[in-house]
């Protein structure tokens, strides 16, 4: 098992490498020139040509990797072109925001999906099927931008003013900071009133953010638990007398968490690589717009940054799932015994 | 069996109902408090669009950056609240201009200091221009060469007076020391502390000073209690980020925010409903459409003037702008010095355009625009070229558009392969200059319809190096009518500022430069 996961960690790196280079190579291709965006409406001809010789825009491309990836491999992911702020400071001031967001839109599309999942596949073909099929269909189409305005023409109108209309948290009632994470720093200096507010900006973004995981998760829990619930084990142990919520939960459930397990893993590397759409609507101060602004700004050292860390956490994520498969199903740990 | 389900539905619909019920009770107390305070509030929160790029006056050029900046930073002077007339701000009067307009005395203000407690006096005013000139200017500083360029030398003579010295005549210098970037006075120690730039840790000597910047989030300032002058009236200042423009507006009508801008047209009728109130300023800005005259087509003056005639600039306005546009008699807006009343556009007519353009053959031309909203066309290039496709289709020209991301368009607008595009320009200083120099530069980037006169290159130098007054702004006038007749320009509109605030907002300044100056301002509970 160890070496498995030593295995997996190791992979990290060509993969990041290639991300690196195809990041790199597209923004150097297709991006336009950052030099008007950077130096204003004022700039000139001569002063645009001497500010891409001073970061080094005009050498080969290779030269230009080269160069970038002797500063990642000394931690250093370069400046800002825009706001002349660290590549890693300017990130690590907007990741926890995406990472809180992520974490709560998770848990909701994981327990309301897999709940939702569960009791159509046990109740197949009743109300309660149709009901829980409807709710997936409509996560899945439903647009998450349109979705997240009507949540706030409804919750966060005048006159039905119960959610804040956007934001992490209301100005001047942050709680200190520790982990970045608000809820989380709230609890742990015992800030009631910042962890409350915290919590009622969450809710809305979280809730538009997990439908569309909260959909898929439903739809593959339904589908594996019918089929577990068709297998020869399920019927022996209904034969032997085991009463049926533990069927369903001990052998059925158990047995269909390994596919829902990865695409809970896939939908949390997703949504960890922030998610535009809400938090535009929801003024969330994660690391999605920011990445699509400095796309569109040019800001090449922001966007291959971000690129990176989102690739880097996509791949964690994924070994994170594929460790938890040992943990659902025997099966892998006696093989990965037997390997060993 | 079927007795379980309807158990179990109804037991949803309670637990849901409970939910509901406790979170609205929630919301219903934030309500109640807001209701029982009839006191003022000590913070007034003002929601933006965007986060700031910075918060250093020689590292930014941004609107948002600039709403902060003045309420941090101050400059030697400042523009009157309600015009660009200049006045004295940390220069106790305007400066002493020897004869031959190249020497500017300043007297500063005694007794100010910092937000960090650093003395305000000549050495920090040398020292702020200087950072800005070669060799300590950088290449990232946007407005060092517009602002302090013509700066020769400056000396600090004694502890309150400054004398700077220009290289050459320019009129605009004193407009250009109350500008709101690359003008205001920093802390020099507090920039020696942080490698020369403050975009991080701003430290001026205006009315505010700065707490806190969660990026993407907000800006928070809180009162300045040492400022020299009249303190603040609002104990905190809060600059909200709300990117997405329904919910700016949102947050505003339900009380969340107690001032936005950047507001679309199409929401003034929810903002007015909810009882908040609408303003506009007019704007120092001018939105126009470039004739290329390095193409076949238009380098042609009666192509050129055949699309003028066909465009009916009124109705092109009025159904844009939805009347929150004025239609433009020129380039210069009306509250600019040097605004020529009396300067004629070409007039629309059809049959005119019909015929100006058959006899040139223009049959079609190649439109290049943007697709994004801009300060001074916020309905988008994309629309504004296909509303001008639509005249020009009229007189039997059709256009083939390329639209393309504000980024991408900056770049083709340089490179030149287009008959007509879409511009625009936002004013720095309210001085004249600002805006007609931009036909008579040799810089693509800026000067976009490529027109080279002679006459009138050397007329906007003789107009620079003129002394403010009657004079300078009637050669400035002239200037303008020399460019509506090449109709290289065709100017659309002068786009008003929208902006909302609660009805219990008072004192605010939202200035024609799109700076906000919340240091008289209060706000009552809602």
């Amino acid at each position: 098992m160890l070496k498995f996961i030593i295995k997996r960690i190791l992979m990290v790196i060509p993969v990041l490498i290639g991300v690196s280079i195809i990041v790199f190579c597209l923004l150097r291709v297709f991006a336009p020139d950052p030099a008007p965006i950077v130096l204003g409406e004022h700039a000139t001809q001569a002063s645009m040509q001497k500010w891409r010789d001073s970061q080094g825009l005009n050498k080969p491309v290779i030269t230009q990797y080269v160069t970038y990836m002797e500063g990642v491999f000394k931690g250093d992911l370069g400046t800002s072109y825009y706001t002349q702020t660290k590549v890693t400071d300017e990130i690590m001031a907007r990741f926890p925001a995406t990472i809180e967001l992520a974490i709560v839109a998770i848990i909701f599309a994981s327990i309301v999906g897999i709940v939702l999942g569960v009791v159509a596949a046990v109740k197949k073909n009743s109300i309660f099927d149709a009901v829980s099929t409807l709710i997936a269909l409509v996560g899945v189409s439903i647009p998450i931008f349109w979705l997240g305005i009507l949540l706030m023409m409804i919750f966060c109108g005048p006159t039905t003013h119960i959610f804040p209309a956007g934001g992490r948290i209301t100005p001047l009632m942050d709680p200190s900071h520790i982990t970045g994470l608000f809820t989380v720093d709230a609890l742990l200096t015992g800030n009631w009133a910042s962890f409350n507010d915290a919590v009622r900006h969450l809710i809305l973004p979280a809730f538009t953010l997990g439908m569309y995981s909260m959909a898929i998760i439903t739809r593959i829990t339904r589908s594996t638990m019918l089929d577990s619930l068709n297998q020869d084990y399920v019927r022996t142990a209904r034969a032997k007398g085991i009463r049926e919520v533990k069927v369903i939960m001990k052998h059925a459930l158990r047995n269909s968490m390994i596919p829902v397990t990865t695409v809970i893993g896939l939908q949390f590397g997703a949504l960890l690589g922030g998610a535009l759409l809400t938090e535009s609507v929801f003024s969330w101060p994660g690391i999605g717009k920011f990445t699509v602004d400095c796309i569109m700004k040019s800001d090449f050292p922001i966007v291959q940054g971000i690129v990176l860390l989102i690739a880097a956490i996509f791949v964690l994520v994924n070994l994170a799932a594929d460790i938890a498969y040992a943990f659902l199903d025997p099966r892998i740990r006696y093989t990965s015994k037997k390997e060993e | 069996m079927h007795k379980r389900n309807v158990q179990l539905v109804v037991g949803l619909v309670i637990a849901f109902a409970m939910v509901f019920a406790l979170t609205g009770c929630g919301g219903g107390t934030t309500s109640d408090n807001n209701a029982a305070s009839t006191s003022l509030k000590d913070t007034i929160t003002f929601a933006q669009g965007a986060d700031p790029r910075g918060l250093d006056p020689a590292y930014v050029d941004d609107g948002e950056s600039s709403k902060v900046i003045v309420n941090v930073y101050e400059g030697l002077l400042k523009y009157a609240d309600d015009s660009t007339q200049v006045e004295p701000c940390l220069a106790e009067s305007l400066p002493d201009v020897s004869a031959d307009g190249l020497t500017y005395t300043f007297h500063l203000r005694k007794g100010v200091k910092f937000q960090d407690g650093t003395d305000f006096n000549a050495a920090a005013v040398k020292f702020n221009i200087e950072r800005q000139l070669a060799p300590k200017k950088t290449d990232d500083m946007p407005y060092a060469d517009f602002v302090w360029g013509t700066v020769k030398s400056v000396e600090a003579t004694d502890d309150s007076t400054v004398v700077i010295t220009l290289n050459q005549k320019n009129s605009a210098f004193e407009a250009n020391c109350a500008m709101s970037l690359g003008a205001p006075m920093v802390s020099p120690t507090a920039a020696q502390k942080d490698n020369n730039n403050m975009n991080e840790n701003p430290v001026g000597t205006g009315p505010y000073k700065f707490v806190s910047w969660k990026k993407g989030d907000s800006v928070t300032l809180v009162r300045n209690d040492d400022y020299w002058g009249t303190k603040a009236q609002t104990k905190n200042l809060i600059f909200k980020v709300i990117p997405d423009n329904a919910a700016r507006v949102l947050a505003l009508t339900n009380g969340d925010v107690d001032m936005i801008d950047g507001i679309d047209a199409t929401a003034v009728d929810q903002i007015k409903g909810a009882g908040d109130v609408l303003q506009t300023t007019e704007g120092m800005n001018i939105n126009y459409m470039a004739m290329n005259v390095e193409s076949p087509i238009f380098k042609n003056a009666d192509a050129r003037m055949g699309v003028a005639q066909a465009i009916n600039r009124d109705e092109l306005v009025k159904n844009l702008y939805q009347g929150y546009a004025t239609p433009a008699s020129t380039i210069l807006p009306v509250f600019v010095p040097g605004f020529g009343k009396d300067v004629q556009q070409t007039g629309y007519d059809e049959a005119a355009a019909k015929a100006a353009l058959a006899k040139a053959g223009v049959k079609t031309v190649h439109m290049i625009t943007y697709s994004n909203p801009r300060p001074y066309n916020p309905a988008t290039g994309s629309k504004l070229a296909t509303a001008i496709q639509g005249y020009l289709q009229k007189v039997g020209v059709s256009c083939k558009i390329d639209t393309y991301d504000w980024t991408t368009y900056k770049t083709k607008v340089t490179a030149g392969d287009y008959d007509l595009c879409f511009y625009g320009w936002t004013g720095d200083n309210g001085d004249p200059d600002n805006f007609l120099n931009l036909l008579a530069t040799n810089d693509w980037s800026q000067n976009v319809s490529r027109w080279q006169d002679q006459t009138y290159i050397k007329g906007i130098a003789d107009a620079l190096a003129m002394p403010n007054g009657d004079t300078r702004n009637a050669a400035y006038a002239t200037l303008e009518k020399q460019a509506a007749a090449a109709n290289v320009w065709y100017p659309i509109n002068h786009t008003q500022l929208l902006w909302a605030s609660s009805p219990g907002l008072k004192g605010v300044v939202y200035h024609m430069t799109g700076n906000t100056f919340f240091a008289n301002c209060t706000v009552a509970a809602k």
